[in-house]
């Protein structure tokens, strides 16, 4: 059970600090790597599984999603989610303690105990960082569709 | 006068300031939105009403210009022809409204270090959000009653 001071916390850092990641983050995979936005049903299943507040399966979610043999014609799945699981884990080894000061300082506390907290920590942290880059792929995806029409009736 | 006073006088102080860039965005909004799409703004105001984070209601505004055109929609009484009512908006509220921000907390003296500064720009920002899309959907609301045609025949 978080704290109130630790979901406020999250609030925080979801303002300042994970919007814009998380915009920079599909904003480089599309225009730095030349990946096409995550498709509509990858964005549903993948928020679903945000939005259920369970680390482990949404860490196990998008590691499966990553390992999957895709055929060449969505190789750009498997690099969304590679470039994903990078950016939780660093989120869990280091940024979580060093960075968000967000773990309770607890002498003589169980490591079950601290990794439950982690884990409760995560998977608000990941599903806020979700949210906004599930918000950005579709606006890009909308808008790359958008050129493709007025492009094709440019040729007409 | 009070801290909280002071926070509530600077917002209404910029809110006058903004009331014109608000009306332009409604004047898109009537545009592009019609009054066939009216909930659309209901809706967004509820968001911007209820929301507690400032990127709740940039989320929301990106996830409706994705699903409708309409959102995505340009307005020709515009300088650039080419920004969609959403886009447009989105971006008056993340760039001009972080200045005005800025600038209140500058005259108040909050900082942007410690945690208990940034939470207090968190809540003016959003009071500044919220004050800008009433004055925006009041301004659309004008526009799609039957008055504003009324009298443009008149003229």
């Amino acid at each position: 059970m978080l704290s109130t001071a630790q979901l406020e916390k999250i609030d925080l850092l979801s303002d300042t600090l994970l919007y814009d990641e998380a915009v920079s983050f599909v904003q480089r995979l599309v225009r730095v790597e030349h990946c096409n936005p995550l498709p509509t049903s990858q964005v549903t299943g993948l928020l679903n599984i945000a939005e259920s507040f369970r680390y482990d399966e949404l860490y196990r979610f998008i590691t499966h999603q990553r390992d999957r043999n895709w055929p060449p014609s969505k190789s750009d799945i498997k690099t969304f989610y590679s470039a994903l699981e990078q950016v939780l884990s660093i989120m869990m080894r280091k940024r979580l303690r060093e960075e968000f000061h967000l773990l309770t300082e607890r002498p003589g506390g169980s490591i079950s105990e601290m990794r439950q907290e982690a884990d409760a920590l995560m998977a608000r942290l990941a599903r806020e960082f979700i949210q906004h880059l599930v918000a950005e792929n579709g606006l890009i995806a909308a808008k790359m569709e958008d050129e493709r029409r007025q492009q094709r009736m440019n040729r007409r | 006068m009070n801290p909280e006073m002071k926070i509530i006088r600077e917002v209404s102080d910029q809110a006058e300031n903004f009331y014109d860039d608000a009306v332009k965005l409604g004047d898109h909004a009537a545009d592009a939105l019609k009054a066939a799409h009216r909930s659309q703004m209901t809706e967004l105001e509820n968001i911007a009403e209820s929301a507690l984070k400032s990127s709740d209601i940039f989320d929301y505004i990106k996830k409706q210009s994705a699903r409708f055109h309409y959102w995505r929609q340009a307005f020709a009484g515009h300088s650039d022809t080419k920004i969609g009512f959403g886009e447009r908006l989105k971006t008056y509220l993340e760039k001009d409204m972080a200045e005005k921000l800025a600038t209140i907390c500058k005259r108040l003296d909050i900082g942007n270090s410690s945690d208990e500064d940034k939470q207090k720009r968190r809540r003016i920002y959003l009071m500044l959000i919220r004050q800008f899309i009433h004055q925006m959907v009041a301004e659309y609301e004008y526009q799609i009653s039957p008055a504003p045609a009324a009298k443009k025949k008149e003229a």
